[in-house]
């Protein structure tokens, strides 16, 4: 195995540097993705991690994911050393262009690990993560809680002994007393996060904001801690929005589970797709026509739009603005007609498939497609009057929850919040998938990274998609639009009819749903609100080992305290705004 | 409701001047019972309360923008705060996290109050029969509306507000000073609308055809177009 790493790994570089720094027993893993996989041993995790972040010849600073694996039931582990749980951490470097997944054996009987947090603060979430679904306990975690499941939950979801289904669980009952117990829980005690309830001049007002709040955008729930009107910390809680998507993967066949992505940011629409259906065409060795290809880009770059213009109405709307919301909306209603007239569906079409897309374009979608594209230009510079050019809304604004890039890295800030801090890092011009080294566009870029260049960004992102639009609709390829291939879903119906593999394999992936080689696979893409990856597990079966999904919104939210300390009440519904979260992405 | 034009007798000699009396007065005075006007009035302006779980929040956000416009039918007036509404519409997924809170709120609301469950998950579960959420709103909370979709269309929240509109102009609340802790609003009638509208939906022969976009109008036209043009249309 190792030799076999030296092999695959001396041209990535970092398996030398590795080497140089800690001797050999960095232990190699091959993954269909190619980003190079280490395991490393509990002890040498902290000086691993803080020399790919800080020592290293260009650095990883980005702390893409982190989370783990129950592996206890897993088949295909050729190669790796025994765990009964595995915890794997995704860094990118910017510099290099790499990523590099870092893995660390755990056995049930000790499944306690160091804590991250000296090197990343943006840890802390993904570690109390970790140990709310696997149990993994991270010892110097500065609060080590349960995050997603109420505080009273017992077992740890993504166990695989923890049952998946409500219905077999004992039925949900609202007893006076539940409700009593439950909220008692939720009750913020400021001593537990290490607050003072005074300071020397002052007591410190504690508010609770949401967890049900209309400016919190969705089931979000902050506590704050005030000096009269200004946010002295701010604890974000989450967890009101946990969907179980992830343990939702264990038991949808492939093919199925597309439905639940489209959930995950739900104003993405098939944009969630995108990742999960790649992923998988990577790990079963799909090629996916260029008609498919653009149809695809086509689809995704209308929903960046859509969710970028409820951005920014409720953006405007936070602050004040009243009116453009319901402009916005209108061009939204547009938009969806167009979808709904390729798709049939509105917010979720689960329309992208494995191999492909649902179906061929209808009659007439260009036209509709054009009519929008040439609207929406003279719609959008009346909003730039309108709201960017208002001098309220920039004094609101401008300078407001401000970060810069490197803490933007450390805190695992992606997407658009990267961007306008004045870094160009967008996967889709950096690493062009699924076809976007094939399109004319820029990437928008802003220098403040305060509010309002978060703003700036996106709306500036609206005009880029418009054109990659323009470029699907004037060149739109003909052919197929899903591959031939056998693993593809649902297989092409017409050639059963002419031999009897194609039938077989038709039968199969009907009922069954087609099966997947054992294997690791993950796909980034570039979503509405940042890199959204998906990292798929196959034990070769027809549904997945194990599904991680990594979503823009956790860490950004994590940052609020970062950003908002110091600044006023309204500043932060502000900031909370530009920041551009829907709870089922941060909670999935 | 029942209401009827004031009918005054006049005097034969006095006819003329009582004609023009009397379309005056059609135009601005009406007759009816206190009950019914109160119900009336209350079935046309159920102020909902701001309230959203997840996906189908969105939608129910557009039924209040142009294109839907809840306002037609007096719901626009979202209330922040649950004692200044009549209507919980749940919108999405009951998170067992978010069941107590649920639960308070509601508690909150005062009476004559009214739930409408919006969308699958708020129905049933939905898809997603999984551990952290309440395999539907009703196991806690008296549902009076249930619209199915995923997320049902901003229409079809509407056709469910109308629903219960219907039902609750026809409820009469006793009109005393003293009410109950229900309001006096009786739980309205759920007939299975699957039932009622089977036989409209299965006159349906001819479906669009998912190979073409419909007829839908363009924006360039409807820009263009004069709003005389389009009623001619
Ligand atoms: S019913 Fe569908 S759209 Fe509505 S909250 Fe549930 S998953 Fe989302």
């Amino acid at each position: 195995m190792s030799e076999l790493a030296d092999q695959s790994a001396t041209d990535t570089g970092v398996a030398m540097q590795l080497k140089a720094q800690f001797g050999t027993d960095c232990l190699f893993q091959p993954t269909v993705d190619g980003i190079p996989t280490f395991w490393v041993s509990k002890d040498r995790l902290l000086p691993v991690m803080s020399f790919l972040k800080n020592q290293i010849k260009r650095p990883y600073p980005l702390l893409l994911d982190l989370s783990a694996i129950d592996e206890r039931l897993r088949e295909h582990r050729e190669g790796q050393p025994d765990a009964d749980f595995t915890a794997f951490y995704h860094l990118m470097s910017l510099e290099r262009n790499e990523d590099v997944r870092i893995k660390v054996a755990l056995s049930d009987a000790d499944n306690r690990l160091p804590s991250l947090t000296p090197v990343w603060q943006s840890a802390n979430w993904y570690e109390r993560e970790a140990f709310d679904m696997f149990g993994i306990v991270f010892d110097d975690h500065p609060n080590l809680r349960r995050i997603l499941t109420p505080p009273l939950w017992e077992g740890h979801p993504l166990r695989k002994e923890h049952p998946a289904r409500a219905t077999e669980m004992d039925p949900f009952k609202m007893t006076p007393e539940f409700q009593q117990a439950q909220q008692e829980d939720l009750r913020f005690v400021p001593e537990e996060w290490g607050m003072n309830r005074e300071a020397k001049h002052t007591d410190f007002m504690f508010l609770n904001l949401g967890p049900n709040h209309p400016s919190v955008h969705g089931v979000f729930r902050v506590a704050l801690q005030l000096d009269g009107e200004v946010v002295i910390d701010a604890v974000p809680d989450i967890g009101y929005h946990h969907r179980a998507a992830e343990k939702m993967g264990e038991r949808q066949s492939w093919h199925t589970f597309i439905p639940y992505t489209d959930r995950i940011d739900y104003l993405g629409g098939v944009m969630n797709n995108l990742p999960y259906v790649m992923a998988i065409e990577q790990m079963a060795g799909i090629e996916v026509p260029p008609r498919a290809q653009v149809i695809r880009i086509m689809l995704a770059e209308l929903f960046r739009i859509s969710s970028h213009l409820i951005f920014y109405g409720t953006f405007v709307q936070d602050v004040g603005q009243m009116s453009p919301v319901f402009y916005m909306f209108a061009d939204r209603e547009r938009l969806f007609s167009i979808i709904e007239a390729i798709t049939g569906g509105r917010m979720h079409p689960s329309w992208f498939r494995i191999g492909g897309v649902c179906q061929d374009l209808p009659a007439g979608w260009d036209a509709m497609v054009r009519d929008f594209i040439d609207y929406m230009p003279k719609r959008l510079a009346e909003y730039e009057r309108m709201s960017m050019q208002n001098s309220i809304l920039k004094r609101r604004t401008i300078g407001i929850g401000q970060y810069d890039t490197a803490e933007a890295l450390d805190w695992g800030v992606t997407g658009p919040g990267l961007r306008a801090t004045g870094c160009d890092w967008d996967l889709r011009k950096k690493r062009p998938y699924g076809g976007y080294d094939q399109f004319e566009f820029d990437v928008p870029i802003a220098h403040n990274g305060d509010c309002y260049d978060r703003c700036r960004v996106r709306v500036d992102e609206i005009h880029e998609s418009l054109r990659i639009v323009r470029q699907c609709l004037d060149n739109m390829p003909g052919g197929d639009y899903k591959a031939l291939h056998p693993q593809t879903t649902p297989p092409p119906k017409e050639r059963t009819m002419e031999d009897i593999e194609t039938l077989i394999q038709h039968f199969l992936n009907v009922s069954w749903g087609p099966v997947i080689p054992p294997s690791e696979c993950t796909m980034a893409i570039e979503a509405t609100k940042g890199i959204n990856s998906y990292y798929l597990i196959s034990d070769g079966g027809t549904m997945s080992y194990r599904t991680r999904i990594r979503t823009p919104s956790f860490p950004h939210l994590q940052m609020i305290p970062l950003i908002s300390n110091g600044f006023l009440i309204a500043d932060l519904i502000a900031i909370l705004a530009s920041i551009d979260f829907v709870m089922a992405d941060v909670d999935r | 409701m029942r209401w009827r034009l004031i009918k005054t007798e006049p005097d034969a000699s006095m006819k003329q001047v009582d004609d023009a009396f009397n379309e005056d007065l059609a135009d601005s005075v009406l007759v009816t019972k206190l009950q019914d006007l109160v119900a009336w009035s209350r079935a046309h302006s159920i102020w909902p309360f701001n309230f959203g779980l997840s996906c189908c929040y969105v939608e129910m956000a557009t039924a209040i923008t142009p294109r839907h416009d809840i306002a037609r039918f007096g719901s626009e007036i979202m209330r922040a705060t649950p004692r200044q509404a009549d209507l919980l519409i749940v919108t999405g997924t009951v998170f067992r996290k978010m069941g107590p809170v649920l639960q308070h709120l509601y508690d909150q609301l005062l009476a004559p109050r009214w739930v409408i469950s919006m969308g699958s998950c708020s129905n049933s579960g939905g898809m997603y029969d999984v551990y952290s959420v309440v395999q539907g709103v009703d196991k806690f909370l008296p549902v009076d509306v249930y619209v199915p979709g995923c997320p049902p269309r901003p229409e079809a929240l509407l056709q469910g507000l109308i629903l219960l509109q219907e039902a609750v102009e026809k409820d009469r609340r006793p009109l005393a000073w003293v009410v109950d802790e229900t309001g006096g609003a009786e739980r309205i009638a759920k007939p299975n609308q699957r039932d009622l509208r089977t036989p409209e939906r299965m006159a349906v022969t001819q479906l669009a055809q998912p190979t073409t976009v419909g007829d839908a109008p363009l924006s360039g036209e409807l820009l263009s177009s004069t709003r005389s043009d389009r009623r001619e249309k």
